[in-house]
């Protein structure tokens, strides 16, 4: 019951973050020189072509009628065509997203796997020797300064002057080579994790500083616990809290496509999909792409909203 | 604030490192041009892909142009692009914030799910959406930082608002029958300035972040311009035969983005410091 | 009188704030003994809190001991390492805070904390039975419920369940009932009253409240200053104040607040010692000063049964018209 009156509202704000998110993406394609026809065709378009455009989109029609037949499609899961292979773009997208939820996975395991000790780590020793200065600030400021595309180029010069176990470029599918699929997705993955364990190293740690200064943690000092209870039975627990939310968000953007390591490493993904299909002009699967990835965002966020009320029974309560 | 700041005594080791790398990187950038580093457009200045020497210490791209005014170069444009978003987007965001959190009900609930929305698009596929629609080149860049930055703003100027907005003085203020736009300008505003700040930090690594992205993925900074991310992709393109192309760019970008992190950290600390207590 | 529990002998404590120190404990002595209820008054500022903290060595790492020692149950605190310190907290002392509900974890059920504090896998039926000590009405609903759940009274009575749950010999109590309703605060008190008399426990209670603990105490320790400037058996105390901080406080307390009002008795406000204070620290507020109190420190003396800390005790003692208070 508690669950469900915490829900019910989040469930209504994300439905209309994402009319919002439809309508943004909708007008900011609509409304702008050149015309949807152009921009979906690109400049070189005949009038015959236009002309199919301006019937397929209703284009003459006012903008709310063309507004939901636009949405009414997407609903129906009709994303548009490729210009490019004339195919359906959700089709592509269906069939890439394995490789970049892939992707994201390692990414996040990694990020969660070392930010998470790290930062209880770091949180935990600054906490109790009011030191600022120490290896989790250091970690955390490097992981958040060096960008993806800096640290994946050097890996990938690093590992292709020494060819070591790794594999740089060259996309190999997990069914066809598991072995070799693990090899090319490492450095990628690697890559893409290090601003993961700097954000959740960071989050991590300052909500463990922020529940080391609780009342109930001097209580349980006082009661004669040992550091090592107090850790895992109070501060572990309460500090979960918010390294849920910035997981979430993290995953989400992830999932949205991690375009520059795609691109970087050629890896065949969404994000690399999204950006040959603006290279290509094929502007129907930009907008495919920012679409879903911003349903994706959603979604992940409102399942973080659940599993927050289920860690935190505050959450919800009448207070 | 900056009295705040200075107050702390010991300024630790990283924040120092932070401030004073901030502190050349910003002199670099605005007085390069002026320095007697080489011009950065010659063509031929040295031999092709010229590894670093004495001579070009960051060596020297395909066109022979020197590389270390290059950088110098980048690093003004990485600077002056994303701090102009920033700045941009602090503003609006603040004056949104405080709205949401003073005036409350719809207009509170209107600009929340704006900021739920912006903050919904993923910032370089959104920024493919931006490039799509208006081409690529800096307004570009300008536009996808401030979609990334501005929730970040509205949220946290707004819920500090909600902090201060019950307290006394704004109940006098109320009651001695000031508007709300005063209100907000004169009682709110210098209560959310700390917040603000912190953020701002935070937003204009953010911002260096993303603005180097796309000139990486050649959508923001155009040739013949340089931005930092815009010599990454050049470099990356002689990445096994002329490495110090994305070294130079790579380590000054990530030092330029570590240092106002850092900076960042320490305006943190001052403004909240440290609490907790030993487990033992 | 029986053994001590506690025994403090010249206690200075110091904060380092970043910019400055501030000495919250300007010398304290004092000795609490095995059975009995010591109640240590003072407003806010005047140090009781860093010394009800500084037995269990509880104080934040800003605090620092300046000088003298604390010997709890044979454990001399400030030297201990800190083995030797969890076993003293864990099997001999209990703490209660002022505010319960942030003094539970948040985040977890009743049982499971009580059960924590027990130690051992205490079964639900013991567990139950503990908090029936403590006077909790319906134990059984309350093991399942999470604190954000509980009313401040019930709160404070798990928490009180908590801090005996393993028989301590010493319970020290941080303003136990300030935060709950007046309504509920004498029945709070009372269970702890009673709960200490069980298990021939000393109590300590530090409380600005003089009228609400007046009838729960055997001895009372007035602070201020970061001084105990008068200490004796509360009746004496309460009956003839021999200092006129005591004197001012009762007069304050005498029935003209407000339920739930924190009292501000005396105008002006405690000092903020930068160090050793080197006169009498409340001689600024002080009905009776002279020169003296202003030039030289007084130090304690046994007089009319307790100890005060006052050139001017005997003028105190003797005055029977009510202090009028003066803004100076």
């Amino acid at each position: 019951m508690r669950l469900v009156a915490y829900l019910l509202p989040r469930i209504a704000a994300a439905l209309i973050t994402l009319f919002g998110v439809s309508l943004l993406v909708f007008l900011s394609l609509r409304l702008l020189p050149g015309g949807y026809a152009d921009i979906l065709l690109g400049p070189f378009v005949t009038p015959e072509a236009r002309a199919i455009i301006a019937q397929r989109y209703g284009l003459d029609q006012p903008l709310v009628v063309q507004y939901m037949r636009w949405a009414g499609a997407m609903l129906s899961g009709d994303f548009g065509v490729s210009m490019v292979t004339q195919r359906p773009v959700i089709a592509e997208f269906l069939r890439r997203a394995p490789v970049t939820l892939q992707l994201a996975l390692i990414a996040l395991g990694v990020a969660l796997a070392a930010g998470y000790p790290l930062g209880v780590l770091s949180g935990v020793r600054a906490g109790a020797q009011r030191k600022k200065r120490d290896f989790g600030r250091l970690v955390g400021a490097m992981g958040a300064s060096v960008p993806d595309f800096v640290l994946g180029s050097v890996l990938i010069f690093v590992f292709s002057v020494w060819s070591l176990w790794f594999r740089v470029g060259g996309y190999v599918p997990f069914t066809a080579d598991p072995v070799g699929n693990i090899r090319s997705m490492m450095l990628p993955g690697l890559t893409l994790s290090v601003f993961g364990v700097a954000l959740i190293l960071r989050t991590t740690r300052d909500a463990v500083l922020r529940v080391m200064t609780e009342p109930h943690i001097t209580a349980a000092v006082a009661r004669g616990a040992s550091p090592g209870t107090i850790i895992r039975r109070h501060i572990l627990r309460n500090a979960a809290i918010p390294v849920v939310t910035v997981t979430a968000t993290y995953f989400g953007f992830l999932l949205g496509g991690a375009v520059i390591v795609e691109v970087l490493f050629s890896i065949p993904g969404v994000g690399l999909y999204i950006f040959n299909g603006l290279l290509n002009r094929d502007y129907a699967i930009v907008q495919a792409g920012v679409l879903l990835a911003a349903v994706v965002f959603i979604t992940i966020n409102m399942l973080a909203d659940i599993l927050y009320a289920l860690i935190d029974p505050r959450v919800g309560a009448v207070r | 604030m900056t009295a705040r700041l200075l107050k702390t005594r010991r300024l630790d080791g990283l924040s120092l490192f932070g401030l004073i790398t901030l502190g050349i990187l910003l002199f670099l950038g605005i007085f390069g041009p002026l320095l007697p580093l080489g011009d950065p457009t010659r063509i031929a200045a040295g031999p092709r892909l010229d590894a670093p020497s004495p001579h070009f210490p960051f060596g020297t791209d395909e066109l022979g142009r020197d590389f270390l005014p290059r950088v110098v170069q980048g690093i003004r444009a990485t600077f002056l692009l994303s701090a102009i978003a920033v700045a941009i987007t602090a503003v609006i965001g603040t004056l949104l914030g405080l709205m949401a959190g003073y005036l409350g009900r719809t207009t509170d609930q209107a600009i929340a799910r704006g900021a739920d929305i912006l903050f919904a698009f993923p910032a370089l596929v959104a920024g493919l959406l931006v490039a799509a629609v208006i081409g690529p080149g800096q307004v570009s860049a300008i536009t996808v930082i401030s979609i990334a930055t501005l929730p970040l703003f509205i949220r946290v100027v707004r819920s500090v608002t909600l902090g201060v907005a019950g307290r006394g003085f704004v109940t006098a203020a109320e009651v001695a029958g000031a508007s709300a736009l005063r209100v907000m300008l004169v009682h709110l505003l210098p209560n959310v300035m700390g917040a603000v700040m912190v953020q701002l930090t935070y937003a204009l690594s953010i911002g260096m972040i993303i603005e180097s992205a796309l000139s990486f993925l050649g959508l923001g900074v155009q040739p013949p311009d340089a931005s930092l991310g815009s010599l990454l992709r050049q470099g990356s393109g002689y990445l096994t035969i002329a490495p110090w192309m994305v070294l130079s760019a790579g380590v000054v970008l990530s030092l330029a983005i570590m240092s106002v992190n850092l900076v960042g950290d320490a305006v943190r600390d001052a403004l909240e410091p440290l609490k907790g207590r030993p487990l033992t | 009188m029986s053994r001590a529990v506690v025994d403090i002998n010249d206690l200075v404590i110091g904060y380092d704030t970043g910019t400055r120190q501030v000495r919250a404990l300007d010398g304290v002595d004092l000795t609490v003994f095995a059975d009995e209820t010591l109640a240590i008054v003072g407003e806010s500022g005047s140090g009781k809190t860093t010394l009800g903290m500084a037995a269990g060595r509880l104080l934040p790492p800003e605090a620092q001991v300046l000088g003298g020692r604390i010997t709890v149950c044979g454990v001399e605190v400030t030297q201990a390492d800190d083995p030797t310190l969890r076993q003293l907290r864990h099997d001999r002392l209990g703490f209660v805070f002022q505010n319960p509900t942030s003094a539970l974890d948040p985040t977890m059920r009743i049982s499971r904390q009580v059960a924590l504090a027990m130690g051992g896998r205490p079964g639900s039926q013991a567990i139950a039975e503990l908090l029936a000590r403590a006077e909790l009405s319906e134990p059984d609903r309350i093991l399942h419920a999470f604190p954000h759940e509980l009313s401040g009274g019930m709160a404070q009575r798990v928490v009180i369940a908590m801090a005996i749950a393993r028989n301590p010999e010493l319970l020290i109590a941080d303003e136990p009932t300030a935060s709950l309703d007046a309504s509920i605060r004498a029945r709070v008190m009372t269970t702890l009253g009673k709960l200490r008399a069980e298990s021939a426990a000393s109590l300590v209670i530090l409380s600005h409240d003089l009228s609400l603990i007046a009838r729960h105490a055997d001895r009372v320790a007035v602070m201020y200053g970061g001084r105990i400037v008068e200490l004796g058996p509360a009746a004496a105390v309460l009956d003839a104040p021999a200092h006129p901080y005591t004197r001012a406080l009762l007069a304050a307390a005498a029935g003209n607040e407000e339920p739930g009002e924190r009292l501000r008795p005396i105008p002006g406000t405690p000092p903020v010692l930068a160090g050793r204070a080197e006169a009498c620290a409340f001689a600024p507020r002080c009905l009776f000063r002279e020169a003296r109190c202003e030039a030289e420190r007084p130090e304690a003396r046994a007089f009319a049964g307790r100890d005060v800390v006052c050139h001017r005790a005997e003028a105190v003692i003797a005055s029977d018209a009510p202090p009028r208070q003066e803004v100076r």
